[in-house]
């Protein structure tokens, strides 16, 4: 990023409407922006012209003035919603597609002699309205027949008649019903022969990784490690299936209270890997926050793009914010393909190094350079739990220790561990020359050595604590003084 | 074959390949637009796929009367000047008899696209644009963002007191409101095909 050399410039205004900026030198413009009118007006001017301003002002003012008589049910999403309360801190994208849920109960469910029930849809008795995503709405239902809790996925109004919304409905439901997995959300009925499309699933109460991120911002890495590990498996089911989720993200893991199970949802953007059909489409659904940046572009993405966005959730719950964020989609597909994320421990000093190492080489910007498969992340994950609960027993996967986390401090470490090795090793051969002369056969140093080899080469006193990164650093110094003595012998 | 290949396909015919895409990107620019106008003139939700092909139909059947000079730019433009007076037609339709919603007889009706529509019509259309491109652009950008532009630009209150009750800073509504603008001055752009767009963007 080029620096800011003179307060007041142009090119810097230019980029900063093309969404361009670093998020430093946004906050630099802004303070300059505040205090300079010349760079204001220029960058208006730059926006648009004057007679465009006035235009859109008057136009957008007489809609809701109702200047303009339109259909009553227009209903204009274009006014924020009063009243204006402080700056939501990390901000949301308004879908725009908030419907009533009693207009949606009075247009298009049947009416019910059940008093329990707001109407039917199908065979199901609908009992509840649940909650409302971009796609679609959800409702608890009650299939008498089954004698089962049911959710009920219905398509958004103002979707049915977007033929590109009805098939990606209709491949939710295909995607799905191939994976049969215990971290994947099952489907156990489509249909999409009325006005509204809908899928039925099982009713589970729970909550989704968003709402619980929104509750309670960063996790503790035994949570973060715990859900990714089912998430990764589950999306492993899918990749095993030949199919790519495409929009993995908190809003679709949802998490079950108790029971510490984590299902995948919404496959509603899966696609089969080999098909090239529709692979650029400029739809963004939703917020653009866990794209990768092979999908930021447009381009044809596989599973590994589903690698990417999983690093990206795993970001989020460990800090609390995902990894990418700027004031329009545009600016976040732009840090998506552009901008390395700001390491997680500067965010939470609690993450342990490995795992920033970890979640960026899921991170990384080429796809080569990620991980071999999300098998392969589940099978890691797998052994950093059993790593966080009991340091003393299981080391980390040899993979996860010799990542190191970030280049700069890459260098430094190296050549501070060699010369350590060094020192160290020399240190070493000197002590073993007095201690053990003559090393005694077939007899123990001390009596519990037998037990600590059994379970770990490292004696549970010296364990350092597993978040700060020390005993990879030690492991890789054993390694490395080894290594000195093969070399000396 | 989807209405939206059938609709897409209708074209074929074209002489140009360049224009063949052309109608195919503007069908897709389109299409949204007029889901919206044809709802909001109170067309009932169930009739505005049909409504808004037959308004796409008689677009596409327009092209008849296109000189084809191979050069896509001046087809596109074109082909905006015949949806804009095709649409126009259709709003000032929809007015005189409410509720009577037609196939084919739509569609002769819009068929005559000759005349010049007045001054006050061509304004709705606009404001209808705007309207559009604006609700489009709203949901690219942070909620607070949003507030910033509509308090200091629809409903122009001072920049310092909305970064007050917003807990923003001045210069960070003026970034904000500034790329808002250009999102939906754009966004417009994409539809009326604006052949002068700002130098500036890339």
């Amino acid at each position: 990023m080029t620096p800011i050399s003179s307060p007041c410039n142009a090119t810097l205004l230019q980029r900063s409407l093309n969404d361009q900026l670093s998020e430093q030198q946004e906050e630099q413009l802004a303070a300059h922006l505040s205090d300079c009118d010349a760079c204001r007006q220029q960058l208006e001017a730059l926006a648009s012209d004057a007679a465009s301003w006035n235009h859109v002002g008057k136009v957008l003012r007489d809609e809701t003035s109702g200047e303009h008589a339109v259909a009553p049910h227009s209903g204009s999403t274009l006014i924020p919603q009063l009243p204006i309360s402080g700056a939501d801190a990390d901000g949301e994208f308004n879908d725009g597609s908030r419907l009533k849920p009693s207009d949606f109960i009075v247009d298009f469910l049947q009416p019910s002699q059940n008093k329990e029930s707001l109407g039917r849809l199908g065979n199901i008795e609908i009992r509840q309205f649940i909650g409302q995503g971009a796609h679609g709405i959800v409702l608890k239902g009650f299939q008498d027949e089954l004698n089962r809790l049911v959710a009920v996925k219905v398509m958004a109004p103002h979707l049915a008649s977007v033929v590109a919304a009805r098939k990606r409905f209709a491949r939710e439901a295909r995607a799905t019903a191939a994976i049969v997995h215990p971290n994947v959300m099952p489907i156990l009925h489509v249909d999409s022969s009325g006005q509204l499309p809908y899928l039925v699933m099982p009713y589970v109460d729970c909550e989704s990784l968003q709402d619980r991120l929104d509750r309670e911002g960063s996790l503790p890495i035994l949570d973060v490690l715990r859900i990714s590990l089912q998430v990764a498996r589950g999306l492993a089911a899918a990749h095993a299936q030949g199919l790519v989720h495409r929009d993995v993200k908190p809003a679709n893991i949802l998490l079950e209270p108790g029971v510490e199970r984590v299902m995948l949802t919404d496959f509603g953007l899966a696609r089969a890997v080999d098909d090239a059909t529709l692979t650029r489409s400029g739809l963004i659904a939703g917020t653009p926050h866990y794209m990768s940046p092979e999908q930021a572009r447009g381009d044809a993405v596989d599973t590994r793009s589903d690698m990417f966005s999983l690093g990206s959730v795993l970001y989020a719950m460990s800090t609390g914010r995902p990894p990418f964020r700027a004031e329009s989609t545009y600016g976040i597909l732009r840090r998506v393909t552009d901008d390395q994320p700001r390491p997680m421990r500067e965010l939470n000093p609690e993450v342990p190094t490995w795992f920033d190492a970890v979640v960026m080489k899921l991170l990384t910007k080429s796809a080569a350079d990620r991980f071999e498969s999300v098998e392969q992340i589940a099978q890691i994950l797998e052994e950093c739990v059993a790593h966080v609960q009991q340091p003393d027993v299981f080391r980390l996967p040899q993979i996860v220790r010799e990542l190191r986390p970030q280049k700069g401090v890459l260098r430094f470490r190296r050549a501070w561990l060699l010369r350590a090795s060094v020192v160290i090793g020399v240190v070493a051969a000197v002590l073993i020359v007095i201690k053990w002369p003559e090393p005694p056969p077939n007899k123990s140093i001390n009596s519990d050595s037998e037990t600590t080899k059994i379970t770990e080469p490292l004696n549970p006193e010296n364990t350092i604590p597993w978040d700060d990164g020390t005993d990879q650093d030690l492991e890789q110094l054993g390694t490395e003084v080894e290594s000195l003595f093969e070399e000396t012998k | 074959m989807s209405p939206l290949e059938t609709r897409q396909s209708l074209i074929v015919r074209l002489k140009s390949e360049q224009n063949e895409l052309a109608w195919r990107d503007f069908v897709c620019a389109y299409e949204g637009f007029l889901n919206q106008l044809v709802r909001r003139q109170g067309v009932p939700e169930r009739h505005v796929p049909d409504i808004t092909q037959q308004i796409l139909l008689t677009i596409a059947r327009s092209i008849g009367g296109w000189k084809d000079d191979g050069n896509a730019a001046s087809f596109r433009r074109w082909l905006s000047t015949v949806s804009r007076n095709v649409v126009i037609r259709f709003m000032s339709r929809e007015r005189k008899q409410a509720g009577g919603i037609g196939g084919s007889d739509l569609v002769a009706q819009l068929q005559n696209v000759e005349d010049k529509p007045d001054e006050q019509h061509v304004r709705r259309y606009q404001h209808e644009l705007i309207v559009w491109a604006a609700e489009q652009v709203r949901h690219e950008f942070l909620e607070t963002s949003w507030r910033a532009f509509w308090a200091t630009v629809i409903e122009e209150r001072s920049v310092d007191d909305v970064a007050l009750e917003l807990d923003v800073s001045p210069g960070s509504i003026y970034m904000s409101r500034s790329r808002i603008m250009a999102r939906i001055k754009k966004k417009v752009a994409e539809v009326e095909n604006d052949q002068c767009p700002n130098p500036n963007d890339q």
